[in-house]
C-alpha cells in the first residue's frame, strides 16, 4: 500500500502555473512533474479563504455547516482521525493559524507541527517553506530509514505565496529584476495598499503581482526540494503525492485585492493535480471537482470504507466519479477585518455556469465561464439557465447542522 | 440544580458503577491499579470506584499517580490532601532515571547512553536513534517516557492485570469507538492487561454537574479558569478568572488551553492581515 501525501500551498493561484498555461516560468519543478501526474483543470476550493476552504479540505464538509467561528466543530471528522483510527500513521506540519491546535485541528495526529511556538517577524509571519521541509525531513527520516513501518498520510502546507510579499532578491530577480526595492517599502506596500484593499494604482497592483509571482517561484523551489528528499529517502515511488492549494489570490480583478469573501474564479480555482510515479501517464481530466473531495479520495487511497461524515466523493476510480456541480459558502467579508454583521455568499457551479448570492446585498451574480471567463457580465437577469441555478444554490444553502 | 439533571447525573453514576463491579467479578483487588491525576476525571472515577468498594465492602485497589518532572504544585497538594481524606496510600511513580540525566530541568538536553538499559530499549523500541533529546512537557519522546515506560513497568513489576482509567468518549475523536473494557495485548515490555473506562461515557459537562451534586473535591485550578490540567507549561486557563462550570463547555474545545498561547494565535493571524 502506498503512502499518500498532500501537500498544500497557500493562497496559490492556478493561473501562476506552467503547468496550467502561465508563460512566465514560475514553476518550472512543477511543471517538469507533469509525465507522471494526473491533472485536473476544473477543481473549485468550496471557500475563498483558508477558514472557508479547509473544512473542505480535511474534513470533507462545508465551513458554515457548524456555525462560523474560528474553532474547529468536534462534530465534523478529520480526514487525520479517520486514518489514525485505521492504523495509518498522520503527520502534519504547517504554519497558518487558522489551522492550529489552538483552534482545534490537532485531532488524529501522531505528529503535528504547526509552528505556533517559533517566533515569526512581520515581513515573513509564518515558517518559510525551507522550514517546513526541514521537520518534515526530520520526522519521514525518522520514521521510515532503514525499517519496517505502517503506511502513514502527510500534511505539509506552505505558506510562502501567502501576503505579506517580501520576496527575497534571488526571487525577485528571477521574476523581474528591474524590480528595485527594499524589504521595508514591500513591506510597506503591504501595509498601506494589501491591506486597505487600494486597488487605485493599477501601476502598484500590478507591481505586487510580480512580488507575489517571486513568492510562486520560491515555493516551486520548496517543492522541489521536498521531492528530493522524498527520492533520498526513497519513498517517491512508494507514495501517491496530491498537489493542490487552498484558494488564489486577487490583483484587482473584481476590484479588491487578498482573498476576501467573493467567489470569482481567482480565488475558487484551483490547480489540482495527483502524482503517481506507476499510475500517472500524464492524463488531462476535465471533470468539475471540489475540494471536498479530497479526504474521501485519500480515504479510497487506503483502502478503506465511505465515512459517513465526509459530503465529497473519491476522485478515484475516475470513472466512478459522479458528474455533479461544485458549492461553495463563506463569510462575505471585504476587507481586512471580518464583522459579526457580515453575511455569507454561496456560489454554485455546473459545468461552465456559476452562481454567486450575496445575502447581505441581496444580489445574484450569473456567469457564462466559457464566454467569461473574467467574470465580468452578469447574465442573472438574461439567462434562461438563471431559474435553475437560483434553485440549485438555494437547496444546498444553508445547511446549518447545530 | 435541576431535577432532570440530577436524574441523569445518578443514571450516569450507576452505568459506572456496574462496570467497577464487573471488573471486580472478573479480577481480585490485588490484581487491579487505579491512575489518578488529580484532575477532574479521575478524582470522579476514583470516587465512584471507592464508592463501590465502600458499599460492597472490597479492599480499594492500589491507587497510583505519575510525576512527569512538570506537575502544577496546586495539584500536588490536591492530590495529597484529598489522599489523606480518603485514606488512600498513594503511590507516586516517576521516571527517575530521566530526571537525573536532565537534572529536573525541563528544557535541558537528556543524552541517551546516559539513560538505564530499560529507557534506553524503550527508546529504540518507538524508533528514536538520535543521540539526545530535549527534555520538554508533552513531547513525543518525553511523553513516551515519563508516562508510558514508568506505567507498563510498574503493571509489569507489580503482575497488575486491571487498570481504572478515566478516559471519556468526548475527549477526542479517537476516542468514539472505545470500549468500557479494552484488552492490551503483551509485548515487549508492555505487559498484557485490560484497561477500564468506568466513565467513559461521562460529558464534560456531566463531570462537573455530578461534581456538584455530590460535592466531589477538585483541584483549585478549574476554579480560575483551567479546563483541562496536564504539564504545566503547556496548560494555559481557556478563559482566566471564569470557573471552567461556567465556560462555553459545549462549544469551545476542552483540551485548547492547553499547549497553545489564544494570543500567540492572534498574533500570527493579525501580522498575515485578517484582523
Amino acid at each position: 500500500m502506498k503512502n499518500v501525501i498532500l501537500l498544500t500551498t497557500d493562497a496559490l493561484r492556478k493561473d501562476t502555473l506552467g503547468y496550467y498555461g502561465n508563460k512566465d516560468k514560475l514553476t518550472p519543478f512543477v511543471d517538469s512533474l507533469q509525465d507522471k501526474c494526473i491533472k485536473f483543470t476544473n477543481a473549485q476550493s468550496i471557500g475563498p479563504y483558508t477558514q472557508a476552504s479547509f473544512p473542505g479540505i480535511l474534513t470533507s464538509s462545508y465551513y458554515l455547516e457548524y456555525g462560523r467561528g474560528k474553532n474547529l466543530s468536534p462534530k465534523r471528522t478529520l480526514i487525520s482521525e479517520v486514518l489514525q483510527e485505521s492504523g495509518i500513521t498522520t503527520a502534519g506540519f504547517h504554519s497558518n493559524p487558522y489551522l492550529c491546535d489552538f483552534f482545534g485541528w490537532n485531532r488524529g495526529w501522531d505528529v503535528f507541527y504547526d509552528s505556533m511556538d517559533e517566533d515569526v517577524k512581520s515581513e515573513v509571519p509564518y515558517i518559510k517553506g525551507d522550514g517546513i521541509n526541514k521537520k518534515v525531513g526530520e520526522w519521514l527520516s525518522f520514521y521510515t530509514k532503514g525499517k519496517e513501518y505502517k503506511p502513514f498520510f502527510l500534511w505539509l502546507h506552505y505558506m510562502d505565496v501567502h501576503e505579506p510579499y517580501v520576496p527575497e532578491r534571488k526571487y525577485l530577480d528571477m521574476v523581474d529584476p528591474s524590480i528595485n526595492l527594499t524589504q521595508n517599502e514591500m513591506f510597506n506596500l503591504f501595509k498601506s495598499i494589501v491591506l486597505k484593499r487600494d486597488v487605485s494604482d493599477e501601476r502598484t497592483v500590478k507591481l505586487l503581482k510580480k512580488l507575489y509571482d517571486a513568492h510562486v517561484r520560491e515555493t516551486d523551489d520548496y517543492i522541489k526540494k521536498f521531492f528530493g528528499t522524498l527520492e533520498k529517502l526513497n519513498l517517491l515511488r512508494d507514495s501517491i503525492i496530491i498537489i493542490t492549494s487552498d484558494h488564489g489570490d486577487e490583483f484587482s480583478e473584481h476590484n479588491g485585492l487578498s482573498h476576501d469573501g467573493k467567489m470569482y474564479s481567482e480565488l475558487i480555482d484551483i490547480p489540482f493535480f495527483v502524482y503517481d510515479y506507476d499510475k500517472a501517464k500524464g492524463e488531462v481530466c476535465d471533470t468539475l471537482i471540489s475540494n471536498i473531495d479530497i479526504s474521501p479520495t485519500i480515504v479510497h487511497l487506503f483502502g478503506l470504507g465511505k465515512v459517513k461524515n465526509f459530503e465529497g466523493y473519491s476522485l478515484f476510480p475516475l470513472g466512478d466519479y459522479p458528474k455533479k456541480g461544485c458549492f461553495g459558502e463563506a463569510i462575505g467579508k471585504i476587507g481586512q477585518k471580518e464583522k459579526d454583521t457580515d453575511k455569507p455568499v454561496y456560489f454554485y457551479r455546473e459545468s461552465d455556469f456559476k452562481i454567486i448570492y450575496r445575502e447581505s446585498s441581496n444580489i445574484w451574480e450569473m456567469y457564462n465561464l466559457k464566454k467569461d471567463p473574467k467574470e465580468v457580465n452578469n447574465i442573472i437577469d438574461t439567462s434562461s439557465m438563471a431559474d435553475d441555478m437560483k434553485e440549485k444554490l438555494n437547496s444546498r444553502k444553508p445547511q446549518v447542522k447545530e | 440544580m435541576n431535577e432532570e439533571v440530577e436524574k441523569k447525573c445518578i443514571e450516569l453514576v450507576e452505568k459506572s458503577k456496574e462496570v467497577v463491579r464487573e471488573t471486580f467479578e472478573k479480577f481480585k483487588p490485588l490484581e487491579i491499579a487505579i491512575t489518578w491525576t488529580g484532575g477532574k476525571d479521575s478524582t470522579t472515577n476514583l470516587w465512584i470506584i471507592r464508592q463501590v468498594c465502600l458499599e460492597d465492602n472490597i479492599d480499594l485497589p492500589q491507587v497510583i499517580t505519575i510525576d512527569e518532572g512538570d506537575a502544577f504544585p496546586e495539584i500536588t497538594d490536591f492530590l495529597i490532601k484529598i489522599s489523606k481524606k480518603w485514606n488512600i496510600d498513594l503511590k507516586w511513580l516517576c521516571n527517575f532515571d530521566v530526571l537525573k540525566c536532565c537534572q529536573s530541568h525541563l528544557g535541558n538536553t537528556v543524552k541517551v547512553k546516559d539513560l538505564n538499559e530499560r529507557n534506553q530499549t524503550e527508546l529504540k523500541r518507538i524508533g528514536f536513534k538520535e543521540g539526545s533529546f530535549t527534555f520538554e512537557a508533552e513531547s513525543y519522546t518525553g511523553n513516551h517516557l515519563m508516562k508510558t515506560v514508568v506505567l507498563n513497568q510498574f503493571v509489569e513489576e507489580n503482575n497488575i492485570k486491571a487498570l481504572f482509567m478515566a478516559i471519556r468518549r468526548d475527549e477526542q475523536s479517537a476516542r468514539k469507538s472505545d470500549e468500557y473494557f479494552i484488552k492490551k495485548e503483551g509485548g515487549p515490555l508492555m505487559p498484557e492487561h485490560t484497561r477500564i473506562s468506568p466513565i467513559l461515557h461521562f460529558t464534560e459537562r456531566d463531570i462537573w454537574n455530578n461534581i456538584k451534586l455530590h460535592n466531589i473535591p477538585y483541584c483549585p485550578l478549574y476554579k480560575i479558569g483551567y479546563r483541562s490540567l496536564g504539564a504545566r507549561t503547556t496548560s494555559n486557563p481557556m478563559e482566566i478568572g471564569m470557573p471552567a462550570w461556567e465556560q462555553d463547555i459545549e462549544n469551545t474545545p476542552e483540551r485548547a488551553g492547553r499547549r497553545q498561547d489564544k494570543e500567540k494565535s492572534m498574533d500570527r493571524l493579525r501580522k498575515l492581515g485578517y484582523m
